[in-house]
């Protein structure tokens, strides 16, 4: 683990050393969101250098960004006003949301984006199916898994919804698209199925894999006020989002909203990171 | 390379199944019996909790008519304790209006128009109820059916209930102003919230919130041949299927009066729905009236306090639509008789905002026992 975090950091450096120019303008890029946040607030409130403006009733709905940040850090340190749950509680259980259906939507769709990817016959016998439920929003699933499968697996299900088709999509893509001229070559040297599958087919996929784990991560966050609007056991921060809504505290609902960002990020960078491991590791790069 | 692939396939494979035991053990962890009298709550939208309740999702659950009534008619539930038994005669649903446009031109005749058009629906509406052989609650009940899309049985045990009314007695208020004390208690809403909307206390917010003005001017009202505001229709907000708020379906029916017009039209006035209606709930319709989509709504008292305090949305209660009309139902066959059959259960609520959540955690608070988020 330690070597992990060494090479985490290495790289960390390396980054910053070889990007410099490109991080500049990450952070020019946020600090001018946060000043055009700032100057939309304080033209809703009428306040400097809007002074002589009158405040209008939806400057409730965009409170200055400090206002957030000290919501954000109070909701670590005080529990919300529904269920005495700190934060902390909120991330524990949208995690385990996400990580389940993650790791469904993983086990599930990676074998049928192989298999649709490789054959013919399975993409003409799944494909309908694909295309017919890939458009349907998570949202619509709601009253139905939280009913029909229950309060702790429903919102699990709709996670899974989310996660699922960018996955299928992208190793079907990437399986569709491998050279043939690498299966011709691998068959000729003597390759049999099997080692096809497995020293082609799969290593080719893999770069499809991970950018699919990627967007699907996204979208599973994205997903998760959906999840947990109704019916989520041990709240999530899409519950605490949604019920600071429901009684128009702002403030606090846009602290969850920076809280899903921020895991959003650090998952998906998660999976940057081990996808950098795993082509280093198998020689790709 | 080959053995590589095979390893990280199957280590994969290891770490998702590990992911997926996990979940389950911490789940199963997470459904601990807990003895320290605590009854646990989930929310769920009211026309999901009949279900829910048959599937065994939960032990109970607190929601306004007919709600209440689909599971006791249906055989599912049975009553725990009505909402009057929790706190007689307690607000439920208002009429809310527009600060903008009460104040705007036309704004307060408009209004009063409008209130006495309510003030009416709700008389005949209490008439029909004291007469249940009579035609216009054969009228009624076959609006409720329409509105809420409940069957004839469901809807005329709802209407049991129910109580409804227009006036705002001190009773009323006194209600009000321990709702904003609980939910100041709660952190639900701020002393910095009120003090920032110009109210100096709770009982300072609940008179000046309250406006009686125009129930009393709404007697005066005479009615007009004349549509006094063709092209400016009011823009109603209502929520879907509730049947606390059956005056506006009331006074918009041309049936009632016999004379080819409803209530508001005898009153001058025309009724367009507010785009957005009817709402899924309370905070949505204030968020309707934020954006300057609704002039004149019926809500739940909560939503309506809470997004003026905490978001400063420009509206005024200028009548009741109703008090009582919700009530706790467990699973028939449950055992569970009071409320100390409740610890360790999970009952649904419509949600944290909501009055029936309200209700549901003062009828525990007085047994002693804490309402917590299933966890």
């Amino acid at each position: 683990m330690s070597n992990w975090i060494r090479s985490l950091n290495n790289s960390v450096v390396k980054a910053v050393r070889q990007n410099g120019l490109y991080l500049i303008l990450s952070v020019a890029s946020f600090v001018v969101f946060i000043t055009v946040w700032w100057l939309a607030s304080a033209w809703l409130h009428g306040d400097w250098p809007f002074e002589g403006r009158s405040p209008v009733i939806t400057a409730e709905y965009l409170p200055y960004p400090w206002v957030v940040v000290h919501a954000f850090f109070d909701s670590f340190t005080h529990p919300d006003p529904f269920s005495d749950l700190y934060m902390g509680d909120h991330v524990y259980s949208s995690m385990k949301r996400i990580a389940s259906g993650f790791a469904l939507a993983f086990v599930t769709a990676v074998p049928l984006g192989l298999l649709m990817g490789r054959s013919r016959k399975a993409e003409a016998v799944l494909n309908p199916e694909a295309e017919l439920f890939r458009p349907i929003p998570p949202l619509a699933w709601v009253p139905i898994f939280t009913i029909a499968i229950g309060f702790v697996w429903g919102p699990i299900v709709i996670v899974f919804m989310g996660i699922f088709f960018p996955v299928l999509l992208s190793v079907r893509l990437g399986a569709k698209s491998v050279d043939p001229l690498l299966i011709d070559a691998a068959r000729t040297l003597g390759a049999n199925r099997l080692q096809i599958f497995t020293k082609v087919v799969l290593p080719y996929t893999t770069p499809y894999l991970m950018t699919g784990v990627k967007v699907g991560i996204g979208i599973g966050w994205m997903c998760i006020v959906a999840a947990e609007m109704l019916g989520a056991v041990g709240g999530g921060v899409g519950w605490y989002i949604w019920g600071t809504a429901q009684v128009a505290r702002y403030d606090l609902m846009y602290a969850g909203m920076v809280t899903i960002g921020l895991l959003s990020i650090l998952t998906t960078g998660v999976a940057g990171f081990l996808e950098q491991r795993l082509y280093k590791w198998m020689g790709t790069k | 390379m080959d053995k590589k692939i095979v390893i990280s396939v199957g280590v994969a494979v290891i770490v998702v199944i590990a992911a997926i035991a996990a979940a389950l053990i911490l789940g199963e962890q997470d459904d601990k019996v807990d003895k320290t009298g605590t009854v646990y709550y989930i929310t769920v939208p009211p026309k999901d909790m009949r279900a829910s309740l048959s599937t065994g999702d939960i032990d109970g659950y607190i929601s306004w008519e007919p709600y209440v009534s689909d599971s006791i008619v249906g055989g599912v539930g049975v009553i725990l304790e009505w909402s009057d038994e929790i706190m007689p005669n307690h607000p439920c649903c208002v009429v809310a209006v527009s600060n903008s446009f009460s104040g705007g031109p036309n704004g307060p005749d408009l209004t009063s128009r409008f209130i006495r058009a309510h003030m009416d629906a709700t008389v005949w509406m209490n008439n029909a109820l004291s007469h249940t052989s009579s035609a216009d609650y054969d009228l009624l009940v076959s609006m409720a059916m329409d509105f809420t899309q409940r069957n004839e049985t469901v809807v005329k045990a709802a209407f049991d209930h129910i109580e409804y009314g227009y006036e705002m007695n001190t009773g009323f208020r006194s209600a009000l102003e321990d709702f904003t004390d609980m939910y100041i208690e709660t952190n639900m809403t701020t002393n910095e919230s009120l003090a920032s909307r110009g109210y100096s206390s709770a009982s300072d917010f609940v008179t000046k919130y309250v406006n009686g003005t125009y129930l009393s001017t709404a007697g005066s009202v005479s009615p007009s041949d004349t549509i006094l505001n063709p092209s400016n229709p009011i823009r109603l907000g209502y929520l879907l299927g509730d049947l606390h708020q059956m005056a506006q379906v009331v006074a918009q029916n041309t049936s009632v009066l016999g004379t080819g017009k409803s209530m508001f039209q005898k009153y001058g006035l025309n009724i367009a729905d507010a785009t957005g209606a009817p709402f899924a709930n309370g905070g949505a319709e204030m968020n309707g009236f934020a954006a300057g989509a609704v002039d004149i709504g019926y809500l739940g008292a909560p939503p309506a306090i809470l997004n003026h305090l905490n978001a400063g949305v420009g509206t005024t209660i200028v009548a009741q639509a109703n008090s009582e009309g919700s009530g706790i139902v467990v699973a028939a066959g449950s055992g569970i008789v009071n409320l100390d059959g409740l610890v360790n259960k999970t009952i649904a609520t419509p949600g944290p905002s909501s009055i029936q959540f309200l209700l549901l955690k003062i009828a525990l608070q007085r047994e002693g026992y804490d309402l917590k988020i299933k966890t």
